[in-house]
């Protein structure tokens, strides 16, 4: 399982991971908005997502969990 | 007892063979003329000595997945290249007749040794041995160490892994006599060498206490995410002061302080630590009155990366990969990133443009839009320093919305730190050359230039007080609030400011000493190295300021 934890915290602006959708390397999880710019997060592994933390409009803290994926193999 | 033995097998077998008298002679001869009974001592002593605290002890650090040090330090250095300075130093145990029996040899190594050719200072605690906590005659090598880097103007790395004093006193017997009142200040020369040598320092195992003072009292700094730990105070401390209930590791392992700034560097294991120091070590000259090694670039100086015409989005939202530009801009492969774990926000470290040394420093949009945060003005801070002590310009990617705001930032005392970061650019004597690549706002923006700087501004660079952003809704409060459609006033006078921060007016000013096409800075950027390195020479010697930790 690989975690996807924020790097700062900030406000969600766009979740495009769904639970049960497959991802690719390099795909947008979801953006934030910190400091009136956009910080896409991507998907580090190809895998399924199998939780979604975060919805649009949440104010969120640094660290905090965001979304898991479940490795392919 | 193997001394006395053999002398009495050669008296026994001369006084055979020849008379008396001439015996008796050469008697005299051997034992007054000829010291081979003291340099077998010597021998002796040495090879104890590289047995350090013995087989068991020396088997428990490499149970751990450690290295002794002595196998850090050959790890480290050119092959043979360690010259031992003080290996006979520590204590000998005798039997009841005086004669050698063993010989406990003082925890720290010190000597001299070179990387890629260059001689430099090395030293570190014996963690074999009273775990690495200073014998007398240790503490003195450990000491020794800045002033043998100062008096030979050498470049100094310590190898940690140790804690500091114990109750029990350096003797272990609880009688260490205090030093005097006129003993001169302990940690002169550890300031004095951060003046004037380069300092690597590297935290291999637990550091406690003194060595780990010691650790962060460096130019550069890495620990081993494998093996190392960083503690003020080792949790039995912790436990009986504060009744609080860690690991070392939860107190502090790789996780707190890669983060957080007392270490520049992490590393997986020990010897990702040694290369990480050898590379440091190459971008630095020996001492404050030598210029950084230049060595001969492959790369051609008119490279012109084709991704950096589009590379900064229109959309001021987005975020571009500051890590890309630099890549495209310095000689390739030569970025040594310094501190990318702490301080996101800016991105510093070593490079080389045309083959001749350059700092870097780089606002990373990707963290907290590359504002300047309270670490991230630390972390910029100590490396205008650095490059200011060891006569390196400084080459300026320049994307800074300002100082970092909001009650976390407030909290963290971001305007003294910050603040400190802009005076201590304008107190630089190094040449700088600045891009504007995006944005330059604010206060903060001023760190980002030397005093009589060269600029060169990007098409997308913007500039001004504060970001449109934030500034319209400040000043256009009420203008907006009136309007039938608030939200679209506001956006159309964001639109007619942003445009009044276009970077051609301030060309045509003077303001920039050039505008640029992106693909154009690797070429700008050399000739601006080659312009500026030969007033080099008449900076070196000591700076008006030094590095603090």
């Amino acid at each position: 399982m690989t975690k996807i934890e924020l790097e700062t915290g900030g406000s969600v602006w766009k979740v495009l991971a769904k639970e049960g959708n497959q991802v690719a390397v390099g795909d947008t999880l979801f953006i934030l908005e910190v400091m009136k710019m956009e910080v896409p997060y991507e998907a580090p592994i190809d895998g399924e997502v199998v939780a979604v933390h975060i919805a649009e409009g949440d104010v969120v803290e640094e660290d905090q969990l965001a979304v898991e994926i479940k490795n392919q193999n | 007892m193997i001394n006395t033995t053999s002398i009495l097998f050669n008296l026994w077998t001369r006084a055979k063979t020849i008379d008396l008298l001439s015996y008796l002679a050469n008697l005299e001869y051997d034992t007054y003329m000829n010291w081979k009974i003291e340099t077998d001592e010597i021998a002796r002593r040495r090879t104890l000595a590289l047995e350090q605290g013995g087989a068991d002890a020396v088997a428990k650090q490499h149970g751990k997945g450690k290295l002794t040090i002595r196998e850090r330090i050959s790890k480290l250095l050119d092959p043979s290249s360690f010259e031992e300075v003080g290996p006979t130093a520590g204590t000998g145990i005798h039997n009841k007749n005086g004669e050698l029996i063993g010989f406990d040899p003082a925890n720290f190594i010190l000597g001299f040794g070179k990387i890629e050719g260059r001689r430099i200072v090395v030293g570190g605690e014996d963690f074999t041995m009273r775990g690495g906590s200073p014998s007398p005659a240790g503490l003195r090598k450990s000491v020794y160490a800045e002033k043998l880097a100062l008096q030979h103007k050498l470049p100094l790395v310590r190898l940690h892994e140790g804690s500091g004093g114990s109750v029990s006193g350096t003797s272990g017997k609880g009688q260490s006599l205090p030093d005097p009142v006129n003993s001169p200040a302990r940690f002169r020369s550890v300031a004095e060498a951060l003046a004037t040598v380069p300092v690597a320092t590297a935290a291999l195992g637990a550091v406690a206490g003194l060595p780990a003072g010691r650790l962060v009292a460096s130019h550069f700094s890495v620990m081993s995410k494998k093996t190392a730990q960083i503690l003020t105070a080792g949790p039995a401390v912790v436990e009986r002061a504060m009744g609080e209930k860690k690991t070392k590791e939860e107190l502090g392992g790789w996780k707190v302080h890669t983060k957080n700034g007392t270490v520049d560097n992490g590393a997986e294991d020990e010897e990702e630590c040694l290369i990480e120091i050898r590379r440091f070590l190459s971008y630095m000259p020996d001492n404050i009155e030598q210029l950084a090694p230049v060595i001969d670039c492959e790369d051609p100086v008119d490279r012109a990366e084709e991704a950096l015409i589009n590379i900064v989005p229109r959309d001021r939202r987005k975020a571009f990969d500051m890590h890309h530009i630099i890549r495209s801009v310095v000689d390739q492969g030569s970025f040594f990133q310094i501190g990318a774990g702490y301080g996101r926000s800016q991105i510093i470290g070593l490079a080389r443009m045309n083959g001749q040394v350059v700092g870097v420093w780089a606002n990373n949009c990707k963290f907290l839009a590359g504002s300047m945060t309270a670490d991230g003005a630390h972390k910029a801070r100590r490396f205008m320093e650095l490059c200011e002590t060891f006569s390196i310009p400084m080459v300026s990617l320049v994307d800074e919305p300002g100082f970092m705001i909001g009650s976390q930032a407030e909290r963290e005392a971001t305007i003294r730190h910050g603040t400190a970061a802009v005076l201590t650019a304008a107190m630089t004597t190094i040449p700088w050359a600045s891009i504007m690549i995006r944005r330059s706002f604010g206060v903060a923006q001023a760190a980002h230039y030397g005093p009589e700087g060269f600029v060169l501004a990007w098409p997308s660079a913007e500039s001004g007080p504060l970001p449109v952003e934030g500034g319209v809704a400040v000043a256009f409060q009420r203008e907006i609030a009136a309007a039938p459609h608030p939200e679209q006033r506001r956006k159309e006078l964001e639109e007619e400011l942003a445009a009044r921060q276009s970077p051609f007016p301030r060309a045509e000013a003077l303001g920039v000493h050039d505008l640029i096409d992106p693909r154009q800075t690797r070429l700008e950027l050399c000739r601006w190295i080659d312009r500026v390195q030969p007033l080099l020479p008449a900076l070196l010697g000591r700076a008006e300021f030094s590095v603090r930790p």
